[in-house]
């Protein structure tokens, strides 16, 4: 196995080239820019979470001074869209089906005029049942989200029916048999909160009209996701709507998907104005449709006496919320969260997204897989106990690994799980003893690398100054800064020699975003491919200079020089003022995504394409917890994450992708999760819903198991931003498990409920 | 009824005419134009809109700007040393303690008046000095690392030799 | 539009707030509320917290005298209240962040009467009164006294709180503040308890008090404190017994923050613990200021 044990300070460091603004307060993000002229944004939202639409005047908010627009879903284009079920529309159109939604927006020349107007519209609403229980919403008497959801133009593959927004199921083998042949069998029923995304950066979009074209600022994670979004529901061409990022204050999923941008872009045509938007945080709170869902997971496994696993049977029921956003493929990913990273020869696990008027549900970072897997991983430790063996034991046993045939039947070429259980065990001193009320618990985690389409450009000017135009979008991980170091590699040339340009639709070419992990591993394709072409054209420029073949010439330490006689050389600035005169030295690349394995025997209904995965990433996280038992309050002390993302390019923006997954991982375990009164939240400010602080922060060890993955990213890398929030929860309630000896069953395991559990 | 008075930010006097129901953070960014504070949760929760009144961290949310006349206010655009970084500045940048940047501002406003009165803080010092401001993206485990370990990157350097 | 006038003296300030101007210190529950829109910035304010008649901390014959924008920030740093009056100098170490601490002052904190406030217990173990002054003169209100309810207390409108007077404690006696907490800063009490207990020359406990926070309407003293602890060793079921009547004396509510029965149990290990940590600093255990990080209640250490 191709392992190479990291220290943290072994590499060069990769110093962020977006630092500097932001440690001195010069960066700009969206809610940051004035234009003259500008106005500012508000909406009315629902404010119920179900209710008809009896009466809707605006005419006094357009008699409030400094008002110059008043919008509601009469004066745009009726289109329904989302990906899968076109079950939305930008403004609601006769029922409200969440607290969030946006019934109007108005343009002003203050905040306060914007708001002011906002009040002065009469809005009368007659009450629906409130579906609040995705649960009893799949009765079928239950009250329907969308009465007309057979109507909805939606996704062929997506098996839906009433509140079912989707149906999903992976089965393998003969789970009856199996059941009935396992020596053991085990049953749990788990029951997780929502959750948010929470960024520090509220949402905020400008929008600028000029003649028939708009640019569009906004805090976005998928620029062109957005502007494609604007194009559809105004009904405009792409060339028309430019979109463009400033920088951006955490995304986390939060942000992927378009959101209010047409909103403001309309409000912008209307008033004929520039156009501000920025939420408030408990708009922040309420309004998007991207929060992680609720779920309860139902698992049963039948084990033999020594410790193999022989078949599982799962089920999980999704809160999708109102609308389907981008969940539709929810269902099959919580699907293979339940199956885990197992070697499991019979499954039949089904999940069902269901509509409730709750806030739609949508990518979070590692969307289904913290819930599901914190309900697998308890569930793991359960079975491990009822065969009598250590937790450590028992994942090392049953867990996947390099040539191993996984629960839906994909063979795994060289993976690092195996590698990933032993060094977390290792480092957080697993079976030593430990005071009585502090515990270590593990949990493993996997998560899919996604192939997708994505293209850079990078150029050298008559200087031999490097830029990347990429259609990647920075969230904050660092992966867009990250391409600097590729294609340094590729040119001779230092990361510092590059900056980035991009984030701007009309400038880059197409990426899908800050979503998925997925930078790295398919905008780095892109990058080290057009790279490659001017390491070419400057192989060619050097072969002519040096009276030398191309194929002999090598770029190292910003010269080319002749392969074996370093003295014969040329510089690349000099060759890039060559070039200045003639064949301008451009490259553009996207690359071939790799292709999704080959999986055998597994039948799936309403398949999405989740039950094989490209490149999949895998992760042991151990943590260690103390207890104070009268209270039931828990704190994290240690954390080993120990991960496999195939090759770590960038080794401290790594780990802080690490440590911060972890730490969001210990807030979900802990103290994240929406609380519902009336089908509204409850806890839509940052004091009630509580994220962890430096003070909570415990010591983090991050340790990377590198293996240069065949078909992965360049040199063998996966992703990594997601992976890192998978497992920690899981682990925290095996801990705590521990302690407690009964098992709390219920996430986040607030200090009340872990009382409780205790009795 | 305006107030007219000026204000002494980053040490320049500017002179207002402004509501005084106004926070001090709605005029840093929209009457002076000083960005880089931040606005998270104006809520008094986030520490994002944080700056130094006479020397003191202090949420600009929670503080009427009226209230800071006569007082001296250090935003991060003052917290660099003419064209240098700060030590604070220069080692979350090279211990990988910035990521989206959003939080950065008020996080180096509460180390700055921290290391102002420990020069030497444990990293329990450390989390409990920063237990203000939240942060999304990085776990504080940089940050902490960054302002923990001794003079690691922490020399003071040109501001534009940090990409 | 505000009004806002900067009080240049005690008496300008008495007689803005006399005419219906609202007192502004640091601006951690007037400005944030009317900006997230749960109260309207009140249309008239005197900003008091620069008044030098405000800002003392002054040893007095008959104890401590605490200026009412006294921030958090300098009643934790303050030696005489951390040697003296500890259980007030554990709840200004808790109170928000620091820098909430920075700004947010011990009279808003009295004033703005939320029943999770922190330094309330305190207040009511040490016996402090709440110095009460306006144009027509000062009186004073024992701190058990004070509260009325969420949000209100016996404030005349035209009343400013100018002081906190603490009496000096006599020799033998100490005091501790804890509270249940989620995390370790930006928090508000789940719920929380004060303890002082007095030991004569030979270390026997002669008297107690116990007060209670985010347990009822208003802070609330536990009633018999003495005669639960007075003579007994704090063995087991001396701590059960005090626990019991704290537990006993709570109508706490069911929020988001907890349910009633959790808070009526933890109430209980709240002044178990507050008593632990005042008997412990009374009988010389160096027990840091707060306590709930310096034993780690409420989370671990």
């Amino acid at each position: 196995m191709a392992i190479a044990a990291e220290s943290i300070d072994r590499r060069p460091r990769l110093v962020r080239a977006d630092g500097p603004e932001k440690v001195t307060g010069t960066a700009l993000y969206t809610a940051d820019l004035r234009m003259t002229g500008m106005l500012a944004a508000k909406f009315l939202f629902a404010e119920v979470a179900h209710a008809r639409i009896t009466r809707l005047d605006v005419s006094g908010a357009r008699l409030v001074p400094g008002v110059f627009a008043v919008l509601t879903a009469a004066d745009l284009p009726d289109v329904r869209y989302s990906a899968g079920v076109a079950d939305r529309t930008l403004f609601a159109r006769d029922v409200v089906r969440f607290e969030g939604e946006v019934v109007a927006a108005v343009a002003a020349v203050t905040d306060e005029a914007a708001r002011r107007a906002i009040d002065a519209i009469i809005v009368d609403y007659e009450p629906l049942a409130i579906v609040d229980d995705p649960e009893a919403a799949r009765a079928d008497d239950a009250p329907l989200v969308h009465p007309h959801w057979a109507d909805y133009e939606s996704d062929p593959s997506l098996v839906r029916h009433g509140n079912v927004a989707a149906f999903s199921s992976i089965a393998r083998g003969d789970v009856d048999a199996g059941m009935a042949q396992a020596d053991v069998v085990v049953a749990g029923r788990y029951v997780a909160d929502g959750s948010h995304a929470a960024p520090i950066e509220p949402r905020a979009v400008v929008a600028r009209w000029e003649g028939e074209k708009v640019t569009i600022w906004t805090s976005s994670q998928v620029p062109f996701a957005a502007r494609d979004g604007v194009c559809e529901t105004l009904r405009l061409p792409t060339n028309r709507v430019r979109v463009i990022v400033p920088h951006l204050g955490g995304g986390f999923g939060g942000k992927c998907g378009f959101h209010f941008e047409p909103h403001v872009a309309a409000l912008a045509r209307a008033a004929r104005r520039p156009v501000k938007l920025v939420f408030t945080r408990r708009e922040e709170f309420i309004a998007p449709d991207r929060r992680r869902e609720s779920m309860i997971i139902e698992i049963t496994t039948g084990v033999n006496n020594d410790g193999t696993i022989v078949a599982r049977r799962g089920h999980v029921i999704l809160d999708n919320g109102a609308y389907i956003a981008d969940a539709a493929f929810f269902p099959q990913l919580a699907a293979m969260h339940v199956a885990g990273p197992y070697v499991i020869p019979n499954i039949e696990i089904s999940a069902e997204l269901v509509y409730t008027n709750h806030q739609p549900s949508g990518s979070v970072r590692a969307p289904t897989a913290p819930q599901t897997t914190w309900a697998r991983e308890s569930h793991t430790d359960e079975v491990a106990a009822a065969v009598g063996l250590d937790p450590v034991e028992f994942r090392l046993l049953n867990a996947v690994d390099t040539a191993k045939i996984g629960p839906t039947g994909q063979t795994y070429d060289e993976i690092g799980l195996i590698e990933c259980i032993r060094r977390a065990a290792d480092s957080a001193g697993w079976g030593r003893p430990l005071p009585d009320d502090e515990a270590i618990g593990v949990a493993i985690g996997w998560w899919p690398s996604f192939p997708v389409a994505s293209g850079a450009y990078v150029k050298l000017d008559s200087d031999g100054a490097g830029q990347i135009i990429t259609g990647a979008q920075e969230c904050g991980t660092g992966a867009v800064m990250t391409l600097r170091r590729l294609a340094a590699d590729e040119l001779g040339m230092q990361p510092d020699d590059f900056q980035i340009v991009g984030q701007d639709t009309a400038v880059a070419p197409y990426d899908v975003g800050a979503t998925g992990s997925q930078t790295l591993f398919n905008n780095g394709r892109a990058v080290v491919a057009a790279a490659g072409q001017v390491a070419e054209q400057l192989r060619n420029l050097a072969a002519d200079r040096l009276e030398a073949s191309a194929a002999d010439i090598v770029l190292d330490s910003g010269v080319a020089h002749v392969a074996g006689t370093p003295d014969r050389n040329v510089s690349i600035i000099e060759l890039a003022a060559i070039a200045a005169r003639g064949e301008l030295l451009i490259g553009h690349g996207s690359g071939q995504p790799p292709a999704t394995p080959e999986i055998s025997g597994t039948t799936c209904v309403g398949d999405q394409g989740m039950a094989a995965w490209v490149a999949p990433q895998f992760s042991c996280h151990a943590v260690r917890v103390k207890l104070d038992r009268d209270t039931g309050v828990v704190r994290v002390l240690e954390v080993d994450a120990v991960h496999d993302s195939g090759t770590i390019i960038n080794h401290l923006g790594a780990v802080g992708q690490v440590e911060g997954g972890v730490m969001m991982g210990v807030g979900q375990a802990l103290s994240e999760g929406t609380v519902y009164g009336d089908g509204r939240q409850r806890n839509a400010a940052l004091l009630e819903y509580k994220l962890q602080t430096a003070a909570d922060s415990p010591t983090v060890r991050t340790q990377f198991v590198e293996i240069a993955t065949e078909g992965a990213g360049p040199r063998g890398a996966k992703g990594l931003a997601e992976a890192p929030n998978v497992a920690t929860a899981g682990a925290v309630a095996n801990a705590i498990a521990r302690l407690t000896g009964e098992r709390l069953r219920r996430l986040p395991m607030t200090p009340e409920r872990v009382w409780e559990v205790m009795g | 009824m305006t107030r007219t008075f000026d204000l002494e930010v980053n040490g320049v006097a500017y002179p207002l005419t402004i509501d005084p129901g106004r926070s001090l953070l709605s005029v840093l960014r929209g009457e002076i134009g000083l960005t880089g504070t931040k606005e998270g949760c104006d809520d008094c929760e986030c520490g994002a809109c944080m700056v130094l009144i006479d020397g003191q961290p202090v949420n600009s949310c929670s503080l009427l700007a009226a209230q800071a006349e006569g007082r001296s206010v250090t935003t991060i655009e003052g917290i660099i040393d003419g064209d240098r970084l700060s030590e604070i500045q220069a080692g979350l940048l090279d211990e990988g303690g910035v990521q989206c940047g959003f939080c950065t501002p008020g996080m180096i406003i509460s180390a700055t008046a921290l290391f102002a009165r420990n020069p030497d803080p444990t990293p329990d010092e450390i989390r409990v000095g920063l237990s203000g401001n939240l942060c999304r993206c990085t776990g504080y485990g940089r940050i902490i690392e960054a302002l923990a370990v001794d003079g690691v990157g922490r020399a003071d350097r040109p501001a534009e030799s940090g990409s | 539009m505000t009004e806002f006038e900067i009080a240049s003296s005690l008496e300008e300030a008495l007689a803005l707030v006399a005419e219906g101007y609202r007192p502004i210190a640091g601006g951690t529950d007037l400005v944030v509320a009317a900006r997230t829109g749960r109260a309207p910035l009140p249309g008239r304010l005197v900003s008091i917290e620069r008044l030098d008649e405000l800002s003392g901390i002054e040893p007095t014959t008959e104890g401590l005298l605490i200026g009412a924008v006294v921030t958090h920030a300098r009643l934790m740093r303050t030696q005489s209240v951390i040697d003296d009056f500890t259980a007030l100098a554990d709840a200004s170490a808790l109170v928000g962040s620091p820098s909430t601490r920075n700004v947010g002052t011990i009279g808003g904190n009295v004033m703005n009467a939320s029943p999770a406030m922190d330094t309330g217990a305190p207040l009511v173990v040490l016996n402090a009164e709440i110095v009460l002054r306006s144009t027509r003169g000062e009186r004073r209100v024992a701190a058990a006294d004070f509260w009325a309810g969420p949000g209100r207390t016996v404030a005349e409108p035209d009343e400013l709180c100018v002081a906190l007077a603490i009496p000096n404690q006599p020799d033998g006696s100490a005091s501790a503040y804890v509270r249940l907490e989620y995390r370790r800063a930006m928090e508000i009490a789940v719920v929380g308890a004060a303890a002082r207990v007095d030991l004569d020359g030979r270390g026997r406990i002669i008297g107690a008090s116990v007060a209670l926070t985010a347990v009822a309407p208003t802070i609330v003293a536990v009633d018999g404190a003495t005669e639960v602890l007075a003579g007994r060793s704090l063995d087991p079921a001396t701590l059960t017994d005090i626990a019991d009547a704290a537990s006993r004396k709570a109508t706490p509510i069911s929020d988001l923050r907890a349910s009633d029965t959790y808070r009526r149990h933890c109430v209980g290990v709240m002044a178990r613990r507050a008593v632990e940590a005042a008997f412990g600093r009374a009988t010389g255990d160096p027990i840091a200021v707060p306590v709930n990080r310096s034993t780690g209640i409420g989370a671990a250490r």
